[in-house]
């Protein structure tokens, strides 16, 4: 099954059983839970059931394109059910079946593994699916969002795109995978990891480290800035989207190692709060009661 | 008729570590509730658990509840009857209260006088009645390390039902008849695909096995040997001991086949098979090949990449060399075993292949030159980083080889191995293995071809983590790093909780998130076992090293002496861990902890448990007793005033201590605790006929005040040893 063939089965399997197919965040973001359709969602009693591909980008992950397992981006299918439907686990288990996965011939476990995003003040709990010893999705019941609690529970479905490929296609090199048509992935992705990686390490000619960082931090002060000014005048997603940049661009200075060890945990606290206060903000907006009276 | 009580608590897949405690818990408060209820049971719950079922069975209990039976007081008697003998209206309200005349009620003879009491009958409820509650109660009972909200609540009027993990159904017998019973979802999740759960007599099997039918579907059951008889053919072994039998049978079985076996060590060090049978319903091995050119990498780095991410058994040949493959646990019957085993091996030579790329990187950087990168990897918030941390420990390491154990020529071997302890932090290695933090650094220094006494001491200096006398590291696996090692690791530790108590982050109850607990364990063991580690006999005392370590935190007295009560309690867990009596610790740690040198403490109570029921150490210890009440708060004089005692019996005492005193310190000196506590019990007699024989409290004041003086310099002599009044059973 190619790579493209893999998210036509996740999205025709979850559109049948209710979900909204969405599309991904034009964003630069780690995960698809950044994605409105995930953070504002789960706030509040509607229910609401979705299902996206989130390109996620992890800059401190990039190799070079030289890692046959390891991406400055990869990417996450992403499922929310809100509600999360009492067989949610067998429902799981299908959509695995439709991809060509035989429950009865692998080994497919759920091993504890709880979720926490400390910069989003969000936390859930679960489980990380281990087929054959590998991990191919992350399986979450989400307990807080911007430090509130949810009522009704959503549950989080995250499936590793490369990673199941990699396992339909008995392929020991994410490049050697193939995209759709015979193409590979490395002609679709390849130069992009090598550049996005040097960047995210800060390789960028006549920009030294103390300059490349120092860029970055205006830039993550300008957004910073503006973010609190969107929330300020009521505009709530721009302002989430000026928070996921700052957020971005923590991690940039971040696996630039352009950032001391105080500096680190107050920059996680400034996107913290402005997280916080941007979904506080959304459910007053909404005028959702989340049960904590928000 | 007694009848069988079947709970069965279908779960999502809860966390393999929580099982043996929810186990436990269950059938606890099963019996709790049952208790409660005045419901009676001949044996105590029976607990099972698979990830996917928490699973109790009591095998009689009545089929009513106990008659209750109380006596109601009403007024008293004397304000029950009116002159006449006619009763009062307290008295006819009472008996009204109850449906019955005045005459019929009881006399009731109390403390405080005769009152009129009612006999209360209640005859007790059909037990299926009364199972609701106790299912309530019991679902209410289960604590979580981490629990969650799932949309659920229960009508017992207390809200919502948090849990480990959601509910998916519950089983529940009395006699092979359904005890109804519902958990009800919120009316915010409610519709249709939430759900109620409503007790049933369903089990659910394997989620994807089975010999008959459909895998996953519904199976009736009556009785719990029905229902272990059906979940084994719907392969869920229920029984966890029986399930652990099968992998160790299999594990053997397959090492065999590769002519290998498991390592010992590596089974009981990883607790990995500790932790499999919870991990699974009906296990079964694989043995999958690791590429030969893997072997090249150090073989903590294959052990901790097998055991730790993938959960897999490495084998060994006969002298314990890693053999080219592993074994891995799965969660079913395979028919075709091959499959899972070729993707198995592809997952973990995906992981080898990145962790020998980090060995290739890692080697490129010197351990010295990332000791600056320290800087950024915080330690504590208020301690700084790991940086500033190892500039600590490199100095208090030199002072402890040099200063504390007299050894010069050490002291600059520990402060460059402590100075190195951390730097394996910055390596690609340890962020992907954090189990390997300090094992790393200690095989990154062996290949810098940095001296023994360096890289061991940075290998091993997170041990010990046990606090029994043989807990690794062992002397001989230290070889010459034995001193360096002790110094680094003390420092370590010894700034971690100090630095921690100052910062405010002391352990409180359970919660000790940062392991402190087992950081001063580290400490009063390697301390009380230091001669056995490193060959030096030298009693270091803790206050020294608390101080010490506490110069750069400027630590107040206050901090100080919780670190002190701290590091007592740690040493008295120690002392008692290791067999010794209750008392005896007492005893021997009487003295103010930062005075107290864990090593003596140790030969002291060694010393005392020879002795353990010598009857003249009991009579002085009896004795002691006395002496410390009566000369509480007397200062021991200077010398006695000889003059005033003319009594034989005090003659021979201040005699019998003028050449015990010598005797006793010269035999602590030695270490010889046995003679010590020997001459101390060799007193006895003296002691005795003194008491015997002199009044103490004399009328004379000047007489009485030497008498106490004389009991006073005994005390002290004693107490130089032990508090032995303490080894006096109550």
């Amino acid at each position: 099954m190619t790579f493209q063939d893999l998210i036509l089965k996740l999205s025709s399997f979850w559109a049948s059983h209710g979900c909204l197919l969405q599309q991904p965040l034009d964003l630069e973001v780690g995960a698809g839970t950044s994605h409105p359709e995930t953070l504002f969602r789960v706030l509040g009693p509607k229910p609401w059931s979705v299902a996206y591909v989130q390109p996620s980008r992890r800059p401190d992950d990039g190799r070079f394109g030289q890692n046959p397992n390891r991406l400055f981006k990869h990417h996450q299918y992403q499922v929310i059910l809100k509600p999360s439907p009492d067989e949610v686990q067998q429902l799981y288990l299908e959509s695995l079946e439709a991809c060509g996965i035989n429950p009865r011939v692998h080994d497919i476990r759920f091993e504890e593994d709880n979720w926490e995003s400390p910069t989003l003040g969000a936390w859930g709990i679960g489980w990380q699916v281990m087929l054959d010893g590998m991990e191919i999705t992350q399986f979450t019941y989400f307990q807080q969002v911007g430090g509130m609690d949810l009522a009704p529970i959503s549950c989080e479905i995250t499936y590793g795109l490369e990673r199941i490929a990699m396992f339909l296609q008995r392929c020991d090199n994410v490049f050697d995978l193939e995209w759709g048509g015979g193409v590979k992935y490395a002609e679709v992705r390849l130069q992009e990891e090598i550049e996005q990686s040097k960047y995210a390490f800060g390789q960028v000619e006549g920009l030294p480290p103390a300059e490349f960082a120092q860029w970055h931090r205006e830039l993550f002060d300008r957004n910073f800035s503006l973010g609190e000014k969107l929330l300020a005048s009521n505009l709530i997603l721009p302002a989430l989207e000026q928070c996921l940049k700052c957020s971005h661009l923590f991690n940039i200075l971040d696996s630039s190692g352009s950032i001391g060890v105080t500096e680190r945990t107050a920059y996680i606290l400034r996107v913290r709060q402005l997280a916080i206060r941007v979904a506080r903000a959304h459910v007053e907006a909404e005028n959702l009661d989340t049960g904590q009276g928000a | 008729m007694d009848r069988e009580l079947l709970i069965e608590i279908g779960c999502e897949e809860i966390p393999a570590s929580w099982l043996p405690g929810l186990t436990a818990q269950i059938a606890k408060h099963v019996d709790a509730r049952l208790k409660e209820a005045r419901l009676t049971s001949d044996a105590p719950a029976e607990a099972y658990s698979t990830p996917r079922r928490l699973t109790t069975r009591v095998i009689r209990v009545a089929e009513r509840q106990t008659d209750l039976e109380d006596l109601v007081t009403g007024p008293p008697v004397s304000a029950a009857y009116m002159p006449g003998g006619e009763p009062t209206p307290a008295a006819v309200g009472f008996a009204k209260k109850y449906g019955v005349e005045v005459s019929a009620l009881e006399r009731s003879d109390t403390p405080k006088g005769q009152y009129l009491a009612y006999r209360l009958r209640q005859r007790g409820k059909a037990t299926v009645d009364v199972l609701a509650d106790v299912m309530a109660g019991v679902l209410r009972d289960m604590s979580f390390p981490k629990q969650m909200r799932w949309d659920a609540y229960l009508e017992d009027g207390k809200g919502d039902l948090l849990f480990g993990r959601p509910i998916r159904w519950l089983l529940l017998l009395y006699g092979g008849r359904v005890v109804p019973f519902v958990i009800r979802r919120t009316e915010l999740a409610q519709g249709p695909t939430v759900q109620d759960i409503r007790s049933g007599p369903n089990t659910y099997g394997h989620r994807f096995q089975t010999t008959s039918g459909r895998a996953g579907r519904a199976i009736k059951v009556k009785t719990f040997d029905d229902y272990q008889t059906r979940l084994l053919e719907n392969f869920v072994i229920l029984n966890r001991t029986e399930r652990e039998q099968k992998i160790r049978r299999e594990l053997e079985t397959h090492a065999r086949r590769l002519s290998g076996r498991v390592s010992a060590s590596i089974a009981a060090q990883s607790a990995l098979l500790q932790e499999v049978p919870d991990l699974v319903e009906y296990p079964s091995v694989v043995a999958g090949h690791i590429p030969i050119e893997f072997l090249s990498l150090p073989e903590e780095v294959l052990t901790t990449t097998m055991i730790h991410h993938q959960h897999y058994f490495p084998v060994v040949d006969d002298e314990g060399k890693l053999k080219p493959a592993f074994l891995a646990v799965i969660n079913m019957e395979a028919e075709k075993p091959e499959i899972i085993a070729r993707n198995s091996e592809r997952v973990l030579t995906a992981r080898l292949r990145d962790a020998r790329f980090f060995w290739e990187e890692d080697r490129k950087t010197r351990l010295e030159s990332r000791v600056e990168r320290l800087s950024t990897i915080l330690f504590h918030k208020k301690l700084g980083s790991y940086r500033e941390k190892v500039d600590r420990i490199s100095t208090l390491a030199e002072w402890i080889a040099g200063d504390a154990l007299r050894t010069p020529d050490a002291a600059p071997m520990a402060a460059q191995a402590a100075r190195l302890a951390k730097a394996d932090l910055a390596t690609d290695m340890v962020r992907e293995l954090t189990e390997l933090q300090g094992t790393m650094g200690g095989i990154y220094a062996r290949e810098e071809k940095l001296p023994e006494s360096v890289w061991k001491a940075i290998y091993y200096h997170y041990l010990p983590i046990g606090v029994e006398a043989e807990a690794p590291p062992s002397r001989q696996q230290l070889g010459s790093a034995a001193v360096t090692w002790t110094a680094v690791s003390l420092a370590d530790k010894l700034d971690s909780v100090v630095g921690m108590f100052a910062a405010g982050e002391r352990p409180t109850g359970s919660r000790d998130p940062l392991g402190l607990r087992r950081q001063a364990q580290g400490i009063v063991k390697i301390l009380a076992d230091l001669p056995e580690l490193t060959g030096l006999d030298v009693r270091l005392k803790l206050g020294s090293l608390l101080e010490r370590a506490a110069q750069p935190f400027g630590a107040d007295a206050d901090g100080m002496s919780a670190v002190g009560s701290f590091m007592a309690d740690r040493l008295t867990y120690l002392l008692e861990q290791r067999g010794f009596d209750v008392r005896s610790v007492r005893a021997v740690l009487h003295a103010d902890i930062v005075e107290t040198s864990p090593l003596e403490a140790r030969r002291k109570l060694e010393a005392l448990s020879q002795m353990a029921g010598s009857p003249s150490l009991l009579g002085v210890a009896t004795l002691l007793k006395r002496v410390k009440n009566i000369s509480k708060g007397v200062a021991a004089p200077a010398s006695n005033p000889n003059g005033m005692l003319t009594e034989p019996a005090e003659k021979a005492l201040v005699a019998a201590l003028a050449t015990s005193a010598p005797a006793i310190r010269a035999a602590a000196e030695r270490n010889d605790y046995r003679e010590a506590f020997a001459s101390v019990a060799a007193l006895q007699p003296t002691v005795a006929k003194f008491f015997d024989d002199v009044l103490v409290m004399a009328e004379d004041e000047r007489l009485r005040a030497a008498r106490v003086g004389l009991v006073a310099t005994m005390r002290d002599l004693i107490l130089e040893i032990a508090d032995i009044s303490e080894i006096v059973a109550e």
